[in-house]
């Protein structure tokens, strides 16, 4: 494929701008997502993640709260925030029997990351937002387990970072549901961008 | 910087990280003050007592599917598992036996002796609910609580051994430590020659092991360890691990030795709890689930 010349090049790509300029699209698009959704989402999640999984596997189950989580923070900063972090990492706390603070500190800190860099990640497809996210799924569960050795636990079951890279896999289907669910086109607002 | 109600973009005040600072700061102190002081266990036990409930709820079809299943399991596979079970059943009514023999002929040495008779316990029958998704203990949800009498401290047993102690208690739920967890030590003594050891857990679920060892000490494969009662949290006498293998030592001057535990730690579903009778006191039933189990304790108990 040869490239125009270079007066021609500038062509098409204002001819872009000005058609992105004239019909909006991607998330302006898309009507917010509801307060139901939003919540009865990560309230699903969050019992998906208190269901008696096999104990030999659960090393490998992911955080499904703290997916949600991501998803909604990139998607729907307005209604997920800190402050919606921080209570999830409490209710995180309790149910894992942890002390008080630690998935809190983690996921306010994760969902500070998320919202800084979620301009970005809004232009790409799922795919590309799953390797993307996927050193800050990694680090989540790392971070905990740092936290735990620095309180003073003495050894931890390294095996649980596998649940870093698992969540990272699990972005796919979690973009496809709740972006039908939440009106979005399913392969999200950037299948239309023209970009190679 | 003005404000109006048509620009609510404008209304946010504090700043990303400011934010982020602030939280960061919150989870530090509740952190701090979870660790240091009990403060928060009544809010710990509030979120328990809701989500307890909601656990066994969500566990609930999953039994019925097991039970379902098990239902559906061929019949060679049944009476290969009944054949089995009653050879482990007659083994483990041999045993009984000698252990009653054994017991009954230390009391009579014991009253010989004028020493005071170890009070009676009682047993609390529980299931295990949940198993909790903590990567630096093994821990357990039980179906009982503090309305069901249950304290901390308590020991927890099934019909093979020692599976582990009540650790925190909320008013409908419980947290049982197992044994295979890594911060879990019981004094034992060996069942042949009554060496005292401690034996500590490892993490995994089939492995436990004696630290700190004598390398001269009288240890051997196959050797059954049991409780010492020496701490006064374990009854003594309950059949806690099997010696698989004495390792010599190397680069340290003790030897390891890796034993198995002897109750299915981790595998049933069915626990029960031991509860110390006050001293004196008639064996009295606490509940259906001590009347269960009340045949059985008075068999073991003088």
């Amino acid at each position: 494929m040869s490239m125009p010349p270079s007066p021609e090049e500038g062509g098409p790509r204002m001819a872009r701008i000005r058609a992105r300029a004239l019909s909006p699209r991607g998330p302006q698009l898309v009507t917010p997502a509801s307060a139901r959704l939003v919540y009865g989402s990560l309230v699903l999640a969050y019992l998906l993640g208190l269901l008696p999984w096999p104990e030999g596997w659960r090393w490998l189950v992911p955080d499904f709260t703290f997916l949600v989580l991501l998803y909604w923070n990139i998607h729907s900063p307005h209604r997920a925030g800190l402050g919606l972090a921080f209570v999830l990492g409490l209710l995180t706390d309790a149910a894992r029997g942890m002390l008080f603070g630690m998935h809190a500190l983690v996921y306010v800190a994760a969902a500070f990351v998320a919202l800084s860099v979620r301009r970005r990640l809004e232009n790409f497809l799922p795919p590309g937002q799953a390797l993307q996210l996927a050193p800050l799924f990694l680090g989540k569960e790392l971070a905990v387990l740092l936290l735990g050795l620095a309180i003073g636990q003495t050894v931890t079951d390294w095996w649980s970072l596998a649940a870093g890279p698992m969540a990272a896999l699990l972005w796919l289907p979690t973009c496809l549901l709740l972006h039908g669910l939440g009106g979005r086109p399913p392969a999200g607002p950037a299948a239309t961008a023209p970009d190679k | 910087m003005a404000t109006s109600a048509q620009a609510p973009m404008f209304m946010r005040v504090m700043g990303l990280p400011m934010r982020l600072a602030l939280y960061v700061l919150a989870s530090l102190v509740l952190m701090g003050v979870d660790a240091r002081y009990d403060t928060l266990g009544l809010l710990r036990s509030g979120v328990a007592s809701i989500l307890h409930p909601v656990q066994t709820g969500l566990a609930r079809p999953f039994h019925y599917l097991q039970d379902a299943l098990d239902f559906f399991q061929a019949h060679g596979q049944l009476v290969r598992d009944n054949h089995r079970l009653q050879q482990t059943q007659r083994a483990l009514m041999q045993q009984l036996h000698d252990r009653s023999l054994l017991h009954a002929e230390n009391v009579h040495l014991r009253n010989l002796l004028g020493l005071a008779l170890p009070p009676g316990y009682v047993g609390h029958g529980v299931e295990i609910v949940q198993a909790m998704s903590n990567p630096f203990s093994r821990k357990v949800v039980v179906d009982r609580g503090s309305l069901q009498g249950l304290s901390t401290g308590w020991p927890a047993v099934d019909d093979m051994g020692l599976v582990g102690q009540v650790t925190r208690v909320f008013p409908t739920s419980s947290e049982v430590t197992l044994i295979t967890s890594r911060d879990q030590d019981i004094p034992v003594q060996v069942l042949r020659n009554g060496l005292r050891l401690i034996v500590s857990g490892t993490g995994l679920d089939r492995l436990l092991e004696v630290r700190f060892l004598d390398m001269h000490a009288d240890l051997q494969p196959n050797d059954i360890l049991v409780t010492s009662g020496l701490d006064g949290v374990y009854p003594a006498g309950l059949p806690v691990a099997r010696v698989v293998a004495v390792e010599p030592p190397r680069h340290t001057p003790f030897a390891r030795a890796v034993c198995a535990p002897l109750a299915g730690v981790g595998r049933h579903r069915q626990m029960l709890i031991l509860q110390r009778q006050a001293q004196g006191a008639a064996p009295l039933p606490a509940g259906p689930a001590a009347q269960r189990v009340a045949p059985r304790e008075q068999g073991r108990s003088p």
